[in-house]
């Protein structure tokens, strides 16, 4: 490749790497900048660097009640999948039974379902339950509409795993399911960390659901918080930016700590 | 061997799958048959909730925003990532690995706060994208990006793009990283130009990807709501009116039960057709 090429592919490189970053860091810089400091242009350095905007939200908007509802939900329905979808992605990938082909095609099925496309009845549903305005009416359905996808991954997975060692496990174990859990899972434990990361990324970044099924403010997830707050306090930009970083700086930290887990994760089920 | 014990590994996700998706899809298609009174079913009315669908002009328009949004989702970051990858390819693991993380971190963020903060660069009296005009001496192009009908579609896609072209990079780089390696060195012998095997070798070649980002961004334009919702609600008027915008204000704010229903099994119909078509397709791969 000559110079000329190289150098002006370094270039475009660059530039899209600014598009990448230009956001994140303008929020960033918001986030520390005092009220007064606003009108300095965005790109002025903050100063002084403003801790306010972060105490203010966090203690007075109530982002810290926020934060630990979005994580206890995302904990829970990251607990809920890993305890479901390794059974059936197993029971897909090596096991034989009738209805085979029909289930996964169900299963399949949902993988695009939009949660906006049944929110109609599904809402109805919840209020029957008694769910509307509980952590676990937005719980159980975002597990399950994660479901598909967690299975379809699951199965990927599991299909990796060499029969010879199931068969040696069932072998000595009294029941599949002690086979499943000390073998299996034990040499799926990268498709598992990945899927862990994957479910809890989407549970953390969801807003419809949490939206419409959690009424009482105290009950509000970080999304939707972060959501109104923009519609509330139009003009509180600091508070707003320092809102909108708490709302995704776990899922950054998260996804730079383990990139590859990551990317295996989001890219099953693509084709090379 | 029997069926039982897979049917036992099977149960737990079927029964929460079956519970809050499968059963709630059969409901809506139900409903949608059915003349609703605040709430309250009252009779079997046939299709004619579904004829309604002829005359609703804002139907139309966010089926036309939706479509739009799916071409100008394969213009600009699916080949944006096909050409980022091709680039980085060539470069170290070390460069490979920072740059594919820094082009991901926005598909971290969620589309409520990509939303907020684009609102922001967006902003007609202080946002970044004007005021970088301004100072480049491009000040008369500034505008009310998201206020004014022309521009709001087509910058909420750019958000979109920030969301979605470190994805489209990732899934190429794995496609590329397995390309045989001698076919570029048999180019290079040729002395044949970079864009030369970028079109003959590596293009071809990522077929299937291209396939499976195509597919995937289509779907994903039928399903969007978040960034809509945190930045226009679908104005200025209708300008950013999508499907699923159409189906929540049916829903929670007219409260129409039976056309709710009918848009619902409408985005349906699309994204498991879509799906369907991605299955055949990539299957026969």
């Amino acid at each position: 490749m000559n110079r000329f090429t190289k150098h002006s592919q370094t270039i475009i490189l660059a530039i899209f790497a600014l598009y990448a970053l230009a956001p994140v860091y303008l929020v960033l810089l918001a986030s520390m900048r005092s009220e007064s400091d606003l009108f300095n242009g965005p790109l002025s350095l903050p100063w002084p660097i403003e801790t306010a905007n972060y105490l203010r939200v966090w203690t007075e908007s109530g982002f810290s009640t926020f934060f630990w509802n979005s994580l206890r939900i995302s904990v829970a329905v990251t607990i809920l999948v890993l305890l479901t979808a390794p059974l059936a992605g197993y029971a897909f990938a090596k096991m034989r039974f009738r209805g085979r082909e029909v289930l996964f095609a169900v299963f399949l099925a949902g993988l695009v379902v939009p949660a906006p496309s049944v929110i109609v009845a599904l809402y109805g549903n919840l209020q029957v339950m008694g769910l509307i305005d509980t952590h676990v009416g937005v719980i159980l359905p975002q597990a399950a509409l994660l479901m598909p996808f967690s299975v379809f991954m699951m199965r990927t997975v599991m299909q990796e795993v060499p029969d010879e060692l199931i068969e040696a496990s069932t072998m000595d174990a009294a029941t599949p399911l002690y086979g499943f859990l000390t073998v299996v899972v034990a040499l799926a434990r990268p498709g598992l960390m990945s899927l862990t990361l994957i479910v809890f990324m989407f549970s953390w970044q969801e807003y419809l659901l949490p939206l419409v099924v959690l009424q009482t403010e105290t009950l509000k997830t970080i999304q939707v918080g972060a959501a109104s707050l923009q519609g509330r306090y139009g003009v509180d930009y600091g508070g707003i930016a320092a809102a909108g970083l708490i709302a995704f700086a776990p899922l950054v930290v998260l996804f730079l700590a383990m990139q590859r887990s990551f990317v295996r994760g989001l890219s099953a089920g693509a084709v090379k | 061997m029997s069926s039982r014990p897979a049917y036992f590994f099977l149960l737990p996700a079927l029964l929460l799958y079956g519970t809050f998706v499968v059963v709630p899809i059969l409901q809506v298609t139900a409903y949608s048959f059915f003349s609703w009174d605040n709430g309250i079913v009252q009779e079997f009315v046939g299709f004619a909730n579904y004829a309604r669908l002829a005359s609703d002009t804002v139907f139309w328009a966010a089926l036309g925003h939706n479509a739009i949004w799916v071409l100008l989702t394969l213009a600009f970051p699916l080949l944006a990532g096909l050409l980022l990858a091709a680039m980085l390819a060539e470069r170290s693991p070390r460069t490979i690995q920072v740059m594919s993380a820094i082009y991901f971190i926005p598909r971290t963020i969620p589309l409520v706060v990509a939303g907020i903060i684009w609102g922001w660069i967006y902003n007609p009296l202080f946002g970044l994208l004007n005021y970088g005009l301004d100072m480049v001496g491009l000040g008369t192009l500034a505008g009310a990006w998201l206020a004014e009908e022309s521009s709001a579609l087509a910058s909420l896609n750019v958000v979109g793009a920030w969301t979605f072209f470190g994805f489209c990079v990732v899934i190429y780089l794995g496609a590329i990283q397995s390309i045989d390696p001698s076919l570029y060195e048999a180019a290079d012998v040729d002395g044949a130009p970079w864009w030369r095997k970028f079109r003959d070798i590596t293009v071809p070649l990522l077929n299937n990807s291209t396939l499976f980002l195509g597919l995937y961004a289509a779907i994903e334009a039928m399903r969007f709501f978040d960034l809509i919702w945190v930045t226009t609600q679908g104005g200025p008027g209708y300008a950013t009116e999508v499907l699923t915008t159409h189906i929540y204000k049916t829903f929670f704010l007219v409260g129409d039960f039976g056309y709710a229903a009918v848009l619902s099994v409408v985005l349906l119909v699309i994204v498991l057709s879509l799906s369907a078509v991605a299955f055949r397709l990539l299957r026969a791969k």
